[in-house]
């Protein structure tokens, strides 16, 4: 609970979630915000912001406006789905791999650093390519099975150092199955490395569905960032003049990446207290500069 | 009486917090002669540590010494020093060995290198003649010139803390502040080091002041003790007298709270 | 030396692993493996040709040992096929080609952020809770949290079209013949502005963090507290007793932040129309070129693990800690 109270009284950590309730707002009440359908053509190819086309229009007169707050509802599904399930394996696994050790560590740990040296994006494509044009669920789905190797090693390691613990060892004591020692000496003392391994997992899987479907791997009829930024570069809009039909949806993406990262950043800061900066030394530097006293 | 090596009066240093400040030093003051061995006591967050880090004025923010505090080195205002008198005066006049003795070394740089930065900060040194003078120093706490060119995880923890003790005299300071220096090492190697420094005082005359929070150890090695508690210095007194007629109810408790110690001497005359 | 040798058995399992799975997975799809490989060949290639393919990916009349044994040959022999969309260029000379203009990209940017970054976070580090620090540590959290895909299109955008500053694509004037010759590398300096600079901003604010915080993590320690007592110069101690050390795990993590550096140099060379592997690799799924498709993963793994064994071998140099074990 703590870990929460000082999520709320850290600056950079209330920025990121009202960035991020702003675009989950955003994604549930889309309807309300639009008049339009983002899949109907509305106007003609093209047109340039204006009041009935806040954004314009695409080439094919689809509202940017409207796909872009639907667009919202993938980019967060996918986003939080993905890294769930990445969160998820990375976290069972590392906590097996440290706290049982041995051979079922040393196999962990050999796949773990197998897949950390496979370059993670070609991978992908070669995945995505066979399989055609990916949903978004799909893509979630190759997310979460792949890019689980990073959430390992940090649990992992974080693991070893907590096995040696005294309540864990007087938990062994007592005769208590590994599998509880597990869930409840050792997994509360990861929640600021789940936490961050969540968040780093859920920017991820937003910069990798946008960047799959950038670049022609998804499926061209989902209304999602990344099919907008695909349609908006197969119709030349930057060439043809059509700025906003590029840049909406990279200010999106942006805006959703800084939220999550300023998250992420305040997370550390509080499970890391040495990278803390905040109000005590604001008030250091006053004191100092008022002849308070000195180092 | 000669002057002090040491004087600090009324010193208060405060850890700065976020809304409350954490007031980790209270008006302490004592004094240190030429050549004395003085140890400071107390529970472990009691603020030794911070006096002793305040001497050369290691802290960093949010640490705070207040205004009103004064720390007298041979007679010289620490306090006052502008950055570039503060980095020549650190080590010429107080050297200082830190808690850990794995730690203390830099890990990716030789026991030379380590000899010779500090050689060089402080005078005009060739590296040659470095070398010589380092080789001298080691030879002062037993260990090998072999040993100059060694990284440090190449030396047991003894040796590193007796590396750490030669390069302390490099400039033959003043006075040598140990903070812990032996909590990481067995009893053995602690004895060893403590009879050592015990010698080279004789040898080469400067003051120790001594930190730890184990009172047993303090009384065999000390000439004078201080006890602090809060950050409060509750009682200063020549060993002897901590050892046996305790003045202060919490020295009598610290006492109590202690197994009683049947080791042999360190230095002859610590208590008759 | 065992270290290495370690290393080195690692990195040649990644690969056949890296291997295994395209051999594996045109066989676990639904359907006929061959077709799905080769469909978009239509009945442009004579059979000949067409059983030449097969046999370089194991589509022989075998047990699925025998097949999975002929695909590595042909792997470590170097040959990954040839490209169905510029038949009969093996897809080994396509991307070779192309390999050149990305590590010339990704090799010069990679070290510029790596030094640049490095450098700032020490920086940073050192003059923590200064306001350098927190205008460092935002910038480098926000240029370390947008999509690769975000900033190249909006420096195009930017300096592409709406300044005109620099060229909107290709790695040279396609009409100059390549040479060693002043106007040819000036062009080549000028086309390779823009996404060097993308590259640049996307890594360098990762760099920045890492190197940050391992910094700040090392401050405490006794041997730079013990650096400040003995009187070393303000910039001994930052760089050779904070810096240096923290450096070690900065370079370790610079391995597993590789793979983060080829995947935004593909999307950079597609947005740039740059003729690296990125954009190889983009026109092959377009035309659903599966060798092509299928080679650039054994390439770009080769690349990684080539870079992860350079980075490997620096920290033996960087730690000597490692040289006697």
């Amino acid at each position: 609970m703590t870990i929460f109270r000082q999520l709320l009284s850290n600056k950079k950590a209330m920025v990121g979630i009202t960035i991020l309730l702003i675009v989950v707002l955003v994604a549930i009440f889309a309807p309300f915000l639009t008049e339009y359908s983002p899949v109907k053509r509305v106007g003609r190819p093209h047109q340039a912001p204006s009041w009935e086309h806040w954004l314009g229009t695409t080439r094919l007169g689809h509202d940017v406006f409207a796909r872009l707050v639907y667009g919202a509802r993938v980019s967060l599904a996918v986003g939080f789905g993905a890294g769930l399930a990445i969160t998820l394996i990375g976290t069972v696994l590392g906590i097996i791999a440290g706290y049982k050790g041995g051979v079922v560590d040393e196999v962990i740990n050999f796949f773990t650093n197998m897949v950390l040296v496979v370059p993670n994006l070609p991978l992908l494509l070669v995945l995505a390519a066979f399989i055609g044009q990916a949903s978004p669920l799909v893509i979630a789905v190759i997310l979460g099975l792949t890019s689980w190797a990073w959430g390992v090693r940090v649990t992992r390691s974080e693991t070893l150092s907590i096995r040696q613990r005294d309540y864990v060892k007087s938990a062994e004591m007592l005769g208590e199955p590994s599998w509880r020692i597990m869930a409840f000496e050792i997994f509360p003392n990861l929640i600021s490395i789940v936490g961050i391994n969540f968040i780093g997992s859920v920017i991820f899987a937003v910069i990798t569905e946008a960047t799959l479907e950038f670049l022609g791997l998804g499926d061209p009829n989902t209304v999602s960032w990344g099919i907008m930024l695909y349609n908006a570069q197969n119709a030349s809009a930057l060439s043809v003049g059509a700025w906003w039909d590029l840049l909406a949806p990279c200010f999106a993406l942006a805006v959703l990446g800084l939220g999550l990262a300023l998250i992420n950043f305040a997370i550390d800061e509080i499970a890391n207290p040495r990278l803390r900066t905040g109000g005590m030394l604001n008030r250091w530097t006053r004191m100092v500069r008022i002849g308070e006293g000195k180092l | 009486m000669t002057d002090p090596v040491l004087s600090i009066r009324n010193l208060n240093i405060d850890y700065i917090g976020a809304e409350k400040d954490f007031h980790a030093v209270k008006d302490v003051s004592f004094d240190i002669a030429p050549g004395e061995f003085f140890g400071l006591a107390g529970e472990s967050g009691c603020g030794k540590s911070t006096i002793a880090f305040a001497v050369s004025r290691l802290h960093r923010p949010p640490a705070l010494i207040r205004k009103g505090s004064q720390i007298l080195v041979g007679g010289r205002d620490v306090l006052a020093l502008t950055d570039d008198e503060l980095r020549r005066f650190r080590w010429r006049e107080v050297a200082m060995v830190f808690q850990s003795a794995m730690n203390s070394l830099n890990p990716v740089l030789t026991i030379e290198t380590q000899f010779y930065d500090v050689l060089k900060a402080h005078s005009r040194i060739s590296r040659a003649e470095a070398r010589t003078r380092a080789a001298e120093l080691l030879k002062l706490v037993d260990i090998s010139p072999d040993r100059l060119s060694s990284y440090p995880h190449q030396c047991s923890g003894g040796m590193r803390q007796r590396i750490v003790i030669a390069i302390c005299l490099a400039l033959n300071p003043k006075l040598l502040i140990m903070d812990e220096p032996t909590t990481a090492l067995d009893v053995v190697v602690q004895r060893e080091i403590l009879q050592r420094i015990d010698v080279l005082r004789k040898e080469l005359g400067f003051s120790v002041l001594f930190i730890t929070h184990d009172l047993g150890l303090m009384v065999q090695v000390s000439d004078r003790i201080g006890i602090m508690l809060e950050g409060e210095l509750v009682e200063v007194n020549d060993a002897q007298t901590i050892y046996r007629t305790p003045q202060h109810a919490y020295t009598k408790r610290l006492w109590a709270s202690m197994p009683k110690l049947h080791g042999e001497q360190i230095r002859e005359g610590a208590q008759s | 030396m065992t270290f290495l040798l370690r290393r080195l058995a690692f990195y040649l399992a990644a690969f056949i692993a890296a291997a295994t799975v395209n051999f594996f997975l045109p066989r676990l799809m639904p359907g006929d493996p061959i077709q799905i490989m080769f469909a978009s060949a239509g009945s442009e290639l004579s059979l000949e040709n067409l059983n030449a393919l097969k046999l370089t990916f194991g589509f022989i009349d075998a047990p699925l040992g025998e097949q999975y044994l002929r695909y590595l040959q042909s792997v470590f022999t170097g040959d990954l096929g040839r490209s169905i969309k510029y038949f009969p260029l093996p897809v080994t000379e396509l991307l070779g080609r192309a390999l050149v203009w990305t590590l010339g990209l990704v090799g010069i940017a990679t070290l510029f952020s790596f030094c640049l970054g490095t450098f700032l976070g020490v920086m940073a580090a050192w003059r923590r809770g200064t306001i350098f620090d927190s205008i460092v540590s935002l910038t480098a959290i926000f240029s370390s949290s947008v999509p690769a895909v975000v900033v190249s299109l909006i420096m195009l955008f930017l300096f592409g079209y709406q300044l005109g500053w620099f060229p909107n694509g290709y790695a040279a004037d396609p009409l100059l013949d390549p040479g060693f010759n002043w106007t040819y590398i000036s062009s080549v300096l000028h086309h390779g502005t823009l996404p060097m600079l993308t590259m640049v901003i996307v890594l360098t604010g990762g760099f920045a963090v890492t190197m940050r915080n391992n910094m700040i993590n090392l401050l405490g320690e006794d041997y730079i507290v013990m650096g400040r007592a003995k009187g070393l110069a303000d910039n001994r101690v930052m760089l050779w007793y904070a810096a240096r050390n923290a450096l070690l795990p900065t370079v370790s993590s610079l391995a597993i932040a590789l793979g983060t550096v080829l995947g935004g140099s593909l999307v950079t060379e597609v947005v740039f129309n740059y003729p690296g592997l990125g954009n190889t690799l983009y026109q092959a799924i377009i035309a659903r070129d599966y060798p092509v498709i299928q080679g650039q993963l054994l390439i770009m793994t080769a690349a990684m693990l080539i870079a992860n064994f350079a980075v490997d071998l620096s920290y033996v140099l960087l730690d000597p800690r490692l040289k006697k074990a």
